[in-house]
């Protein structure tokens, strides 16, 4: 989380307008010469740099989507034909709405299981003890690993012959194929989680830093238990922070590529078919890339949601953690 | 960075009347977790340290250990040239972004002008957009340089280099804005009434006051390329590839064969993994703050 420090500073460039007279004092006093000397010129190398390599392909996503562009015509895309929402039509009418369905409910059970799991993982270390700092380093494990490395373990572990189904026939249990089938749903949903919780963890544990020490000593001088006191004293302080981490994470969680593709490869099994994964297969296997570029313009769309409710909760953010201290 | 999730050593101390959780229940929770992350990583480091038989057999506890699995990985995988792609590209990658980032970031937090907001937003909004939006039209522009101007970019270094500056510069730029936020004006104020040029000012006073901001945005930077599976595996030849590609390479081929290899397999997942643990070691209160400031693997 950003420092309080930077949180406040942070205020006027998040939200509002940009003008002058929306920042701090200090900004007005010196504004004479920040309006007179603006050296924008500095703006140049990056900002060219960005319009170049982000704002030129994100237009011509949009462009790609309307045209019917394969791997025949891609030598000359300039002259392939116009077809408008033609390809949006066969997205729709190939099994783009069930990957939808899949992102989504990936992402949102992915999300409702992490947070109670980082929520907590934030609670049990925020009373310091003997060797804290190892189980903090602990939890920090699964999210350092790069998710390739995460991915290409996991596959590893549930093959058929893995150590996964050796150990569940050690007791009783036939594990069966997880990497294919309607049960590899559930495979990426479970290592999903297990990657991506501290994710939670870490946006808990700086909220939790926030609740002063003065709430605490009240609370324990008035007696309370524990659960009323966490429910109705510390919680609240964690709903803004978990609230936005949960955002994020769903917001990542339907991004997420590598997770299924280093686990069951392209193409990938039905169940597990996500936006990113169709995107991926109908472009580069299939070759059909007009198509497939429809078919991420709609994966935009589906993020827009949450993002946009990130960009805006970020300032609500700002102004709790304002009046929190 | 100012970002890292650390107590204040009078909360520490203050003890039993903040304990949150009774005794108990806490040891439970944290036994769970600890285990929950510990048993795989346990095993994967196990089975590096065993032989492509004895996983194969079904051992959790090595027969006996052995380190062939290094030794072996390197000739059965194509990993060096990954990992000497993946360091030449992500490395390039990490300076251009943070130099670049570090311009930027100071213009936007310290000037005002039209258009600022729209800016502060996207940097934060295009984290979040979907790498595949932006892969394909890449791709495409990529290909028409070959068919248009006779030029090859799909599978060189420099095109893949190019792909990443797409997601590692806005990243870069936000982290040094969050950065920027922070540090008082009065320095470069002091130094701008003596008559001091922008450009001296941002070399001889902000840059080498945010070092350390500079250095964690050019690692996440590296990162960002370091994890990327996405573009490496449209954008690289056999020859360019990276590490991420050549390990998934690696584990979608070897399954096919007669023996799995899934030793081998555990020791090059760990040889990959061994460059982000040991920046994350170095760099820890840094780099966990940043995280969640991004909130961006």
């Amino acid at each position: 989380m950003i420092d309080d420090r930077t949180t406040t500073r942070a205020a006027p460039g998040t939200s509002g307008d940009g003008t002058a007279a929306g920042r701090e004092p200090v900004g007005r006093r010196r504004r004479g010469v920040t309006q007179q000397q603006r050296p924008l010129w500095l703006l140049a190398p990056g900002g060219i740099l960005m319009t170049l390599v982000i704002g030129l392909p994100l237009l011509l996503a949009g462009y790609l989507s309307l045209i019917d562009l394969d791997q025949y015509t891609l030598r000359r895309w300039l002259q392939a034909p116009f077809i408008g929402v033609g390809n949006f039509t066969e997205a729709f009418q190939t099994g783009l709405l069930h990957s939808i369905w899949i992102s989504v409910s990936f992402a949102v059970i992915s999300t409702a299981v992490t947070a109670p799991l980082g929520v907590a993982a934030a609670i049990v270390t925020q009373n310091a003890y003997r060797g804290r700092g190892v189980v903090r380093a602990i939890f920090l494990i699964p999210y350092v690993l790069p998710s390739f490395v995460v991915a290409s373990v996991w596959r590893t572990m549930l093959q058929p012959d893995g150590i996964v189904n050796t150990l569940l026939a050690k007791v009783g249990v036939t594990g069966g194929l997880w990497l294919s089938g309607p049960k590899s749903y559930w495979t990426l949903i479970l290592v999903e989680i297990w990657a991506a919780w501290p994710f939670i963890y870490l946006m808990a544990l700086a909220g939790l830093q926030s609740v002063d020490g003065e709430v605490h000593e009240a609370s324990a001088l008035d007696g309370a238990n524990w659960w009323p006191k966490l429910r109705h004293v510390i919680l609240p302080y964690l709903r803004g922070p978990v609230l936005l981490a949960c955002l994020l994470a769903t917001l990542s969680h339907i991004n997420n590529f590598t997770l299924p593709f280093v686990l069951f490869g392209a193409p990938a099994p039905d169940d597990v078919n996500v936006m990113p994964m169709i995107v991926y297969v109908t472009s580069f296997q299939g070759l059909r890339f007009g198509l497939s570029a429809a078919m991420a313009i709609v994966s935009l769309l589906l993020i827009a949601v949450p993002l946009f409710a990130y960009l805006r909760a970020l300032r609500l953010d700002v102004h709790e953690d304002g009046r929190a201290r | 960075m100012t970002l890292s999730p650390t107590v204040p050593r009078r909360r520490a101390a203050a003890g039993e009347a903040h304990r949150l959780l009774p005794r108990p229940l806490l040891v439970i929770i944290t036994l769970f977790l600890c285990a929950m992350v510990l048993v795989p990583v346990l095993y994967i480091v196990l089975a590096s340290l065993n032989t492509d038989l004895g996983v194969a057999e079904g051992q959790f506890w090595p027969g006996s250990f052995s380190g062939t699995s290094y030794t072996k990985i390197w000739t059965t995988a194509n990993l060096s040239t990954g990992i000497l792609n993946s360091l030449v590209v992500c490395g390039l990658v990490a300076v251009a972004s943070a130099l670049l980032g570090t311009i930027t970031a100071y213009v936007l937090v310290r000037f005002s002008f039209l258009g600022r907001v729209t800016i502060l937003r996207a940097l934060v909004g295009l984290q979040s957009i979907p790498g595949t939006l932006l892969l394909l039209p890449v791709f495409v522009l990529f290909s028409s340089a070959g068919n248009y101007l006779g030029l090859t970019v799909i599978g060189t270094r420099w095109g893949l280099f190019v792909a990443y500056l797409t997601f590692a510069l806005p990243f870069s730029t936000w982290v040094m804005v969050t950065y920027l936020r922070g540090l008082p004006r009065e320095l470069e104020e002091a130094a701008r009434t003596e008559g001091a040029s922008t450009l001296v000012i941002l070399f001889r006073i902000i840059a080498p006051l945010s070092l350390p901001a500079i250095v964690v945005s050019g690692i996440f930077a590296f990162l960002l390329g370091w994890n990327d599976v996405l573009f490496a595996s449209v954008l690289t030849s056999p020859e360019t590839q990276t590490a991420a590609v050549a390990l998934q390479v690696f584990g979608s081929t070897q399954e096919g064969g007669a023996l799995p290899v899934y030793s081998q397999m555990m020791a090059a997942a760990l040889i990959c993994a061994a460059p982000v643990v040991l920046l994350y070691l170095i760099f820890q209160r840094y780099l966990v703050g940043g995280l969640t400031a991004g909130g961006v693997k």
